[in-house]
């Protein structure tokens, strides 16, 4: 700073303004006017931002030992999936009894999908599970499994078992498609169709074949479909025998006559469709579905072995955390444009105010 | 319940005036009613160089220490002094007035010629370096203002002003050029 700028300064501060007294007694008379409610102060935001993060984490670790807890889910009324490496066959969750219920026949209220299952798990320990079958009511069971076996010898010898395991149960194989391509491995797909009584041997003896990879299960309900089409029948076969009755009136006018035979013609043929649906559900509910995929250990890849305690709390902890992170993300999407208008305004502002005073 | 005169500036006078010790946070921090009388004139000498305007300058002044007492409750001293905090708080009751000023003239500017009136910057300044310091934009008084009358330091000066500290020292070195100049001149 020059000599002559400390001559400026000095001059500046020698003849200062005073404030008035009038101006003194005015402030010092200040009278505390209505507080507005002020937005949170930094410090505020200082705190409240670790602990939402914390609040997040705990959140995703309690969910996540809640979850590991509980490992083992529960078989739902309607679909469930059994993680259970020792589900032995026939032992069902309990809450299979609910589902097999009284008979409610007439019911609305009973699903046709009344239960599904799926097994998948170590290769080793994995056993079949099957539901336990009400024997009185008719159901239709769909099933599906892979086996695992070590190499393309295996697989052609474990196609002829399970072909022959169907025919000693009483059923057969609907198709059989191997393959063992150049490259090596093989898978053959097998369909078969055995018994509903024999499905739980089936399943079993299937399993049997190589290394359970995984199972999946479903029962359908036909009851209800059965009462239906059978109180159809019924139906159908009075309003035959009524038209019948009616015809046999000699005193009927030709006309009226010829109106009736049309009538019976179309009750006997509605009859006909009926009976045979009614053959076709009960068909359906005789044999059950299996859906058999064995494969060399090239072609189906082992399951991965299921995880431990710890490892399912972190699995779920670190799943819960990247769900807090998508919304996050949402939020931060949907704040963004609103932040950059702020932004916006606010340079806009801080320019105005420069302009202001620059002249 | 009113302050008393600014004689009354003491810790005694604050122990007795429960509705301004309410805000007061910690010990360390002092009263508002010392910090009212510490500083009101250097409020007022910003407020003066800021708008050219003593009167305005005055209602300004009130202004402040009125939302500074608003929100003393939210002062913290070891963010700053009050007199920076004070300053930023006077800035920003100016600049809303200059906006009002700005659209009060161009109303005014369609019937007639606004002559607006001569004051005073300073106690009796030099005519010369009162007539320079008017030639100044409010931005460079502004600037004049904080480092010289009120003595802030440079980083507490930009963070009233807004600006880096770099853009602070050049603004106030061109001012004070140009308040030399305009010496010069008068001399020569």
């Amino acid at each position: 700073m020059s000599a002559n700028e400390m001559t400026v300064e000095a001059l500046l501060r020698a003849h200062a303004p005073h404030a008035p007294e009038s101006l003194r007694e005015r402030v010092l008379a200040l009278e505390p006017k209505k507080r507005r409610t002020g937005l949170p102060s930094r410090r505020l935001v200082l705190v409240a931002l670790p602990a939402a993060v914390a609040i997040a984490v705990a959140a995703a670790v309690v969910n996540g030992i809640v979850d590991s807890g509980s490992s083992p889910r529960s078989v739902a009324d309607q679909r469930a999936v059994v993680q259970q490496p020792n589900l032995e066959l026939g032992k069902v969750p309990a809450t299979h009894g609910s589902a097999t219920g009284p008979p409610a026949y007439g019911s609305t209220t009973v699903p046709s999908t009344w239960r599904s299952a799926t097994v998948a798990g170590g290769p080793a320990r994995l056993k079949a599970a099957a539901p336990a079958t009400s024997g009185s009511r008719l159901q239709h069971t769909d099933a599906s499994i892979q086996v695992r076996v070590p190499d393309t010898e295996s697989l052609g010898e474990a196609t002829t078992r399970a072909t022959r395991i169907a025919t000693s149960l009483g059923g057969y194989a609907q198709s059989v498609d191997y393959q063992t391509p150049q490259q090596g491995g093989g898978v053959s797909t097998i369909e078969l169709r055995v018994p509903s009584q024999n499905v739980k041997a089936a399943l079993t003896r299937l399993a049997g074949l190589g290394t359970l990879v995984s199972q999946q299960l479903s029962v359908d309900d036909l009851e209800q479909r059965l009462q239906t089409q059978s109180e159809q029948i019924a139906q159908l076969r009075r309003r035959v025998a009524a038209l019948h009755e009616a015809l046999r009136d000699s005193s009927l006018p030709e006309g009226q006559r010829v109106l009736l035979q049309i009538r019976l013609a179309e009750s006997k043929r509605a009859l006909a469709q009926r009976i045979n649906a009614r053959k076709g559900t009960i068909s359906a509910g005789a044999t059950a579905r299996i859906s058999l995929v064995i494969g060399t250990e090239k072609s189906i890849a082992p399951v991965p072995h299921p995880r431990g305690r710890v490892g399912r709390l972190l699995h779920s902890a670190v799943g819960f955390l990247a769900l807090e992170g998508i919304i996050a993300l949402y939020v931060l999407i949907v704040v963004s444009p609103l932040a950059l208008v702020a932004g916006l305004l606010w340079a806009w502002r801080r320019r105005s105010i420069d302009r202001l005073l620059a002249t | 319940m009113t302050i008393e005169g600014p004689g009354a500036v003491s810790e005694d006078v604050n122990a007795a005036s429960p509705t301004l010790d309410a805000p007061r946070l910690a010990s360390a921090r002092p009263g508002f009613a010392e910090v009212v009388a510490k500083e009101l004139d250097a409020v007022y000498r910003y407020l003066v160089y800021l708008t050219g305007d003593r009167s305005a300058a005055e209602d300004l002044a009130a202004e402040t220490f009125e939302k500074a007492f608003r929100s003393w409750r939210r002062f913290d001293p070891r963010r700053g002094s009050p007199r920076t905090w004070l300053c930023r708080i006077a800035r920003s009751v100016a600049v809303d007035w200059f906006r009002a000023e700005t659209r009060r003239r161009k109303r005014e500017e369609t019937y007639a010629r606004e002559v607006s009136p001569i004051e005073e910057l300073g106690d009796g300044l030099p005519p010369e370096l009162e007539e320079a310091l008017r030639e100044l934009s409010p931005a460079e008084r502004e600037v004049v203002a904080l480092r010289v009358l009120l003595e802030l330091d440079g980083p507490s000066a930009a963070r009233v002003l807004g600006i880096s500290q770099t853009a602070c020292s050049t603004r106030l070195s061109r001012a004070l050029r140009r308040l030399e100049e305009g010496m010069s001149d008068v001399r020569e």
